[in-house]
């Protein structure tokens, strides 16, 4: 029930991994040596894998697992991709989808009627190299369609006689056929409509006795019929001396029967045929509940699913970009508007002009807070899926969560869960040592993993801390080295932290074993792909036997933020607030040279500084006699940065430079000023360096 | 028939305008605005062919010396215009002197001539219009050029 939480994440990110999987299936089928495209599909099962996992929806986790064994197989080589691969992979995605489908409606991920056990076995085949050809799946398939239309008949004729066969059924058939009796299986329906279904099946049973025939057994039982708490069919067990043909000939006279079928009722022989379909039939029965379940659930479902779309609405965020956009948009014109109209000075203007602005302003904060979430949306997914991994893999986890309240943009929010998953399983499964191994080396039995989220200048960091075994420095190059990915001597040479950047290439894992929960090392894989694409930067700190500490620094790349615009010369220049420490005004004496290096000594703290113009390579008369210095905030360092003047805070509007600039590190982005004219965002972190 | 039409006469459109002495001119399809020559905010560091980047209705748009390209030298108060063009989701201004209009012109107007080997792939050829000689460039590879140099 816990799960239940996590249950619509798992949901929506299942469903966009899905989609992402047909679409990359598409790709592939154009072209099959689409190495990046089979990679891209490996991790995406490697991911669904892991979150059906930890959701305990075991058989989807295991179709999963298959899937990206034939991927993995793939893309080492040692299998090559054929259409008709790929046709079992688009098979695969289907059948995920409806287990999907299943899990939404609020069942499990087994799908009735569908038989993921054959497709799973068909992925083990391929593995193990049988050749699964099309067409003897084809005739498997065509076989199995008619068999289950045998089913079907069966169904309706023969196979679920849903009489229970009691010794003493079987011990009064013996002796009726001792007898001269003949035992059969009688099923009588009734017209549709039939009104005193009781008094009809009254003259049925009469027919039945007046031939001499007698009911041993009916279903429902007699009470029920007598009350008409029967649909408008009843089975029955008659013994009699008369055939089948006679039989039903003279129950058919029965006026509004609509139908009889009897057959002969050998009860051992179905015994057998019960014990050898038991299987099937529990399946079969299974099903029809099901169904009935569903029939009775429509309205039910339907009034869950109005209740969700209530709740929460799922947006695609390129519209909220577009939404950001306009929204910077109207911020610049109406600045402008009110830049144009200061000149004139019209007082019936200003009230509606200040309204105006009241309004842009709400709308800003509230555009703005769509994007902005705690990580926590993040964060609070976590405990209950270490607590099942740790569980799982037999660690004992104390799990402690800090800065969860931390707010980034929705973006990252979005892309950065998987990352972090991955992250906090590579802790459990690789960092936290077993328990007896930790009180061996004297360390608490049970472990701690924290994972921490702050806001660090312009960046927000998030922190994955364990106390485990740390990284090996020399397994990781033993593997590295195995896998290629080195070259041994050079590995010597490296330092740690160089070391622990080969964890982060493609097919490395120090793992002997590969586990369900966090295989082939392609965690790590993912996690440098995703936090790069975000712009961001993941590192390892690792101390063998105290642990590990991963980080990932994410930029604060919101549409709109608060700066503070600086003049060099004729240029404006914005600085974001976020990064700023302080301001202060310095004379020319107060610059000191250490170590080739400009500071100032601001309140017994040396800080480095630099002259923006110098800094940019802009043209610049002798130094003034003041300046001004904005004093930045980087981690536990200050920077200061000279400029001409400081014009003041406003809110600006980011926007990418494009392409053309991206050989320029120096500026994040640029600004269109309430003037129209632009201002060009300091990219502080790459300035300094 | 298709093919020989093909082989036969096509007619494109092209904008010229002047740069330097010479004449020269894009294709039509590529053009999005003509603008007068606006203040440019230059950005430091970027490529020297880059002059800076201007505002172009809350858009932010880099501004190319088009002769800075084509590996020549033109005063900067010589340019008048701006003729900003959209290709491959980059959105560019180029600096150009005075904007002579849209030009049509057929394939067998186009020939290639050796004297324009400087311009490498960045022409497309000389369109001949009577007196006039206009230098076609190509637009794309002007800018894949910009784009890919680091």
């Amino acid at each position: 029930m816990m799960r239940d939480e996590y249950l619509s994440v798992f949901i929506d990110e299942t469903r966009e991994a899905i989609q992402n999987m047909n679409d990359i299936l598409l790709k592939l089928e154009q072209d099959m040596e689409d190495m990046e495209a089979i990679n891209e599909l490996f991790r995406i099962l490697h991911t669904l894998k892991g979150m059906a996992g930890t959701m305990e929806f075991n058989t989807m986790m295991t179709l999963c697992h298959r899937m990206e064994n034939v991927l993995d197989e793939i893309r080492n080589g040692r299998m090559k991709l054929t259409e008709d691969i790929i046709d079992r992979l688009f098979k695969g995605a289907d059948i995920l989808e409806q287990m999907l489908n299943s899990i939404e409606e609020g069942e499990s991920d087994e799908l009735e009627g569908v038989d993921v056990d054959a497709l799973i076995k068909e992925f083990e085949d391929m593995l193990e190299g049988k050749p699964v050809e099309s067409s003897k799946e084809e005739k498997e398939e065509s076989k199995e369609e008619a068999s289950s239309e045998e089913n079907e008949e069966e169904s309706e004729e023969e196979a679920p006689i849903p009489i229970e066969i009691t010794d003493e059924l079987v011990h009064v058939i013996k002796e009726a056929k001792e007898r001269g009796y003949e035992a059969y299986y009688v099923r009588v329906t009734l017209d549709e409509g039939t009104q005193l279904k009781a008094a009809r099946m009254y003259l049925v049973f009469h027919k039945i006795e007046d031939l001499g025939g007698e009911i041993l057994r009916t279903v429902p039982p007699v009470e029920d019929i007598e009350d008409e708490k029967f649909d408008l069919d009843v089975d029955l067990i008659v013994v009699a001396k008369q055939s089948a043909e006679e039989l039903s000939s003279a129950i058919g006279s029965v006026t509004e029967v609509a139908r009889v079928i009897v057959k002969p009722f050998d009860p051992e022989k179905e015994l057998e045929k019960k014990k050898k379909e038991e299987e099937k039939k529990k399946e079969e029965a299974k099903k029809k509940e099901d169904t009935k379940k569903a029939e009775a659930h429509v309205h039910h479902k339907d009034d869950k699913k109005k209740k969700k779309i209530t709740q929460t609405v799922r947006v695609d965020i390129e519209k909220l970009d577009t939404l950001m956009n306009l929204m910077g948009e109207l911020v610049i014109a109406r600045s402008r508007i009110v830049e144009t109209l200061k000149k004139y000075n019209i007082k019936e203007v200003d009230e509606s002009l200040a309204q105006l602005s009241r309004i842009t302003l709400d709308l800003q904060n509230i555009v703005m807070k769509i994007r902005m979430v705690p990580i926590a949306y993040v964060f609070n997914r976590f405990p209950r899926m270490v607590r099942d991994l740790a569980k799982q893999m037999n660690k004992e986890v104390d799990f402690i969560i800090k800065g969860e309240d931390t707010e980034l943009d929705r973006t990252f929010v979005e892309e950065i869960g998987d990352p972090l998953l991955h992250l906090l399983r590579n802790a459990i499964d690789h960092g936290i040592e077993p328990k007896e191994e930790r009180i061996a080396k004297g360390k608490p039995p049970k472990g701690t993993i924290i994972l921490s989220a702050r806001h660090e200048g312009n960046n927000v960091v998030i922190e994955i801390i364990d106390d485990g075994r740390g990284i090996d420095r020399d397994k990781v190059i033993k593997k590295a080295v195995e896998r290629g990915l080195i070259d041994e001597a050079k590995a010597m040479m490296l330092p740690d932290d160089k070391v622990f950047e080969l964890i982060f290439l493609p097919g490395f894992s120090t793992k002997d074993e590969v586990t369900e929960v966090s295989g082939r090392g392609v965690g790590m894989d993912v996690v440098k792909n995703v936090v790069e694409s975000l712009n961001g930067s993941v590192s390892i700190e690792s101390q063998k036997d105290k642990g590990t500490k991963v980080t990932i620094r994410l930029p604060l790349t919101l549409a709109i933020i608060q700066a503070l615009l600086v003049k060099v010369k004729d240029f404006v220049y914005a600085i974001p607030i976020a990064t700023i420490d302080s301001t202060l005004k310095i004379t020319k004496e107060d610059i000191q040279v250490v170590q080739d290096q400009e500071v100032v000594v601001i309140r017994k703290e040396v800080v480095p500084i630099i002259k923006l113009w110098e800094a940019l390579g802009i043209p610049h008369d002798e130094e003034p006699q003041s300046m001004n210095v904005v004093i930045i905030k980087m981690g536990n360092r200050k920077y200061g940065i000279v400029v001409d003047t400081l014009i003041g805070q406003d809110d600006i509007v980011i926007k990418s430079l494009g392409k053309l600039f991206s050989d320029v590190r120096e500026f994040s982005g640029g600004a269109v000023l309430g003037d129209g004219s632009i201002a060009l965002i300091l990219d502080v972190a790459n300035l300094m360096m | 028939m298709e093919i020989g039409e093909k082989e036969a006469v096509q007619e494109f459109e092209v904008l010229s305008f002047v740069v330097g002495d010479q004449e020269m001119a894009f294709d039509v399809d590529y053009v999005e605005i003509v603008i007068d020559i606006a203040d440019i905010t230059p950005v430091p560091k970027s490529k020297p062919m880059i002059k800076g980047i201007i505002n172009l209705r809350g858009r932010i748009v880099p501004i190319i010396d088009l002769a800075d390209v084509l590996g020549s030298y033109v005063d900067e108060s010589q340019y008048e215009s701006i003729v900003v063009i959209k290709y491959n989701d980059i959105e560019a201004g180029f600096m150009v002197g005075t904007v002579k209009g849209v030009l049509r012109a057929s394939t067998n107007e186009l020939e290639s001539i050796s004297s324009l080997e400087r311009y490498g792939e960045k022409s497309r050829g000389l369109i001949k219009k009577g007196s006039r000689l206009v230098v076609y460039l190509d637009v794309t590879k002007i800018i894949d050029e910009i784009a890919g140099e680091e």
